[in-house]
């Protein structure tokens, strides 16, 4: 994925679901409150501009920056989340995309293409999510990069049938669970968290006739929304553990830092089950449920990881429309190479000529007020050889600045002359 | 009196038929975990559907009396469970561990020899035919039992490991095969006690017409015991789940190993034991 250039352009540097294991991703998730942090340390370090998109399945840093220092920053600042310091850091489960790899490897993420469910749809949320909790540090090469792979996102999804059919972790929960129990219509549940996803999931386990018993989350407000919706009841998480001896389901999806649902806190009162199946899903990211817990004998436990395998298998039909998929991709990615690669060569050409022909006309004219004695034609052949001159000069500067254009390094060399003639940056 | 009368050609035949529609039902069953794409779901019903049909008609032309023709009645009345059992699991499951089964046991019977066995006094007798039908149909529920509690812990083993490969996907769910191995062995239970009071019955009522082997009597109340137990412990003691599918196939198990253990001490295809 990478070409080598050492330029200002643009970059992406992170781990997914191929390159990392859930718990090393888990340690490099960003939540919303960390990003603007994040992004400033590694803005610090020479980045332009930058969005950093954090998933459970993927942290990435999209850059405008030199390879380094900026990138350097990048794996110190996922390097610090490790507990135990691999040899090569955390570029060990990491991975560089350069210019238009970077920007194809965004229109993939935004389509789903580079999701573990092909197609997932939940992708395109958190794209938006990224880009607006970075608003204020992504810059403009990249909130038009962002924009476009919504775009991206959104013409895949219709112009296409990769998003077709059911195949979200959500879902995915819900057969793992009808594997336990068969018949879903009429087992207990019980929701941890109420945030966007646990909604989702609670929502396709009621409409399989799973009874939603209770909601449990840390502040109440949210989860009487909905347990009201639903036909459960809203309680505190403390008040959920006992619930454990009977409900046949638990779903979890709290946005806690650290597990809930611990050996402690429901160990005992699982274990006086008498045996009867437990389907815990855990959603979480961070996992919410302790995985010492998946040791008692009928218990069931499954996170992300395993729902979104599970989820993968169901979509193996989406994968016919994959080539359909990438067409789009690399046709929008040759789009925004083409905006890119020649971003303000043209007005930057003209205001560097419109400002070095003040400069030589300024001082042509101080020149030839001390040359009193030229004459006219004599003056005219000053202000020729002036002219002339000056086109040698800038007949390079134009000459490299549209070839770069051309080949899609113009943002990043326009930058450099932009700062060299003391232009104002681009807008 | 006849005393090892030949089988007759057609008897034969058919069994030849039954087997290879068994066979090839087995093979369409297994395909999916060789590589190959599932076949369609008529096609594994209707194969073992006309193999049964066959099967039917073989078996009403035996006389039952021997190892070739009980082993065929038990294969028979597998086949017959399977194809029920099915319909309650809506999938094909049981047939990974039923048609293979089934169809070693037709094989079984053909190289056994479909002949009767020693004596055929009485052996067309309706108490007699009884006896055998109900007490092979009492062996195949055991039987199902067993097969449904394999599946339940293969998938069970799946499902702790989460694992999500072809026994994840083909096999039925947890309670369903739990389900499954309760109805086979409470339906079972009495079918074997019916098939051992028919025996007793018959015994009473044509004393000396067929020679009851010592051995055929241990294994018959052994049986009848083991399935007891069985019952017991899911009826009874409320045992389910994983704990009762170990129970089904330790008792199924321990069956076969008595069967085993008995037949290799009394050689010859004479009896079914």
């Amino acid at each position: 994925m990478t070409t080598g250039h050492m330029e200002m352009g643009i970059k992406v540097v992170g781990v997914n679901h191929r390159t990392a294991p859930l718990d090393v991703r888990e340690r490099f998730a960003h939540g919303a409150h960390e990003v603007p942090g994040a992004l400033a340390r590694v803005m610090a370090a020479g980045a332009s501009g930058g969005v950093l998109l954090s998933t459970c399945n993927r942290t990435e840093f999209y850059l405008v920056a030199d390879d380094e220092p900026a990138l350097e920053a990048v794996w110190s600042l996922l390097g610090e989340r490790l507990s135990s310091t691999p040899s090569g850091g955390a570029r060990e489960y990491g991975y560089i995309a350069r210019d238009r790899d970077a920007v194809r490897h965004l229109y993939r993420v935004s389509s789903g293409l580079d999701s573990i469910i092909l197609g997932e749809s939940q992708i395109q949320g958190q794209v938006r999510e990224a880009w607006e909790a970075s608003r204020a540090q992504a810059g403009p090469v990249l909130h038009r990069l962002f924009q476009t792979a919504l775009h991206v996102g959104s013409r895949v999804r219709t112009e296409t049938g990769l998003g077709m059919g059911t195949a979200s972790a959500a879902s995915a929960g819900v057969a793992v669970a009808g594997k336990i129990f068969g018949d879903l219509a009429g087992r207990r549940a019980l929701i941890l968290g109420a945030g966007d996803m646990a909604e989702l999931a609670a929502t396709c386990l009621s409409d399989q006739g799973v009874q939603i018993t209770l909601v449990a989350n840390r502040t109440q407000e949210r989860a009487r929304a909905i347990a009201e919706r639903l036909g459960g009841k809203a309680v505190s998480l403390d008040e959920a553990w006992p619930h454990f001896a009977t409900t046949d389901i638990a779903l979890c999806s709290t946005a806690a830092p650290h597990a809930v649902v611990t050996w402690e806190r429901v160990g005992t009162i699982i274990g006086a089950r008498r045996g009867k199946p437990l389907c815990i899903l855990d959603l979480a990211m961070p996992r919410d449920v302790d995985p010492a817990i998946a040791q008692l004998e009928n218990v069931f436990l499954y996170d992300v990881d395993d729902l979104q395998t599970v989820a993968a298998q169901a979509t193996a039909r989406r994968r016919d429309e994959i080539p359909a998929a990438e067409r789009i991709v690399e046709d929008e990615t040759d789009l925004f190479w083409a905006w890119y690669g020649g971003l303000g060569v043209v007005p930057t050409i003209k205001e560097l000529r419109a400002r070095m022909d003040d400069v030589r006309a300024t001082e042509v004219e101080r020149v030839l007020r001390q040359l009193d004695h030229l004459s006219p034609a004599d003056r005219a052949q000053v202000e020729q050889f002036s002219q002339a001159l000056l086109n040698k000069f800038l007949h390079q500067p134009t000459i490299a600045l549209k070839k770069a254009a051309e080949e899609g390094r113009g943002y990043g060399l326009l930058e450099a002359v932009r700062r060299l003639f003391g232009m104002e940056p681009p807008a | 009196m006849s005393w090892a009368r030949p089988v007759s050609g057609v008897i034969v035949t058919l069994h030849l038929v039954a087997l290879a529609l068994y066979g090839l039902a087995t093979a369409l069953t297994l395909a999916p975990f060789m590589g190959f794409r599932p076949a369609p779901r008529v096609l594994t019903i209707a194969i073992p559907c006309a193999g049964a049909a066959v099967h039917v008609v073989a078996v009403s032309q035996l006389t039952l009396v021997g190892l070739g023709p009980a082993l065929s009645m038990l294969a028979l009345c597998l086949v017959l469970l399977q194809l029920a059992s099915e319909r309650l699991l809506r999938g094909s499951a049981v047939s990974f561990f039923a048609a293979p089964l089934a169809t070693g046991l037709v094989g079984l019977a053909l190289l056994s020899g479909l002949a009767p066995g020693a004596e055929t006094v009485g052996a067309r007798n309706t108490w007699f035919v009884l006896h055998v039908a109900l007490s092979a149909l009492g062996l195949a529920l055991m039987a199902l039992a067993f097969i449904a509690a394999a599946l339940y812990l293969l998938q069970f083993r799946e499902l702790k490991a989460r694992r999500f490969g072809q026994i994840f996907q083909l096999f039925p769910p947890l309670e369903r095969l739990d389900q499954l191995n309760r109805v086979a062995l409470v339906a079972g239970f009495p079918a074997l006690t019916l098939g051992v009071l028919l025996a007793l019955g018959y015994g009473a009522q044509f004393s000396g017409g067929l020679h009851v082997a010592k051995a055929q009597l241990v294994w018959g109340i052994f049986t009848w015991v083991v399935l007891g137990w069985a019952v017991w412990v899911r009826v009874v003691r409320h045992w389910a789940g994983r704990r009762a599918a170990l129970a089904s196939i330790a008792g199924f198990g321990a069956v076969l190993l008595v069967y085993v253990a008995l037949k290799l001490t009394q050689p010859g295809a004479e009896r079914f034991l």
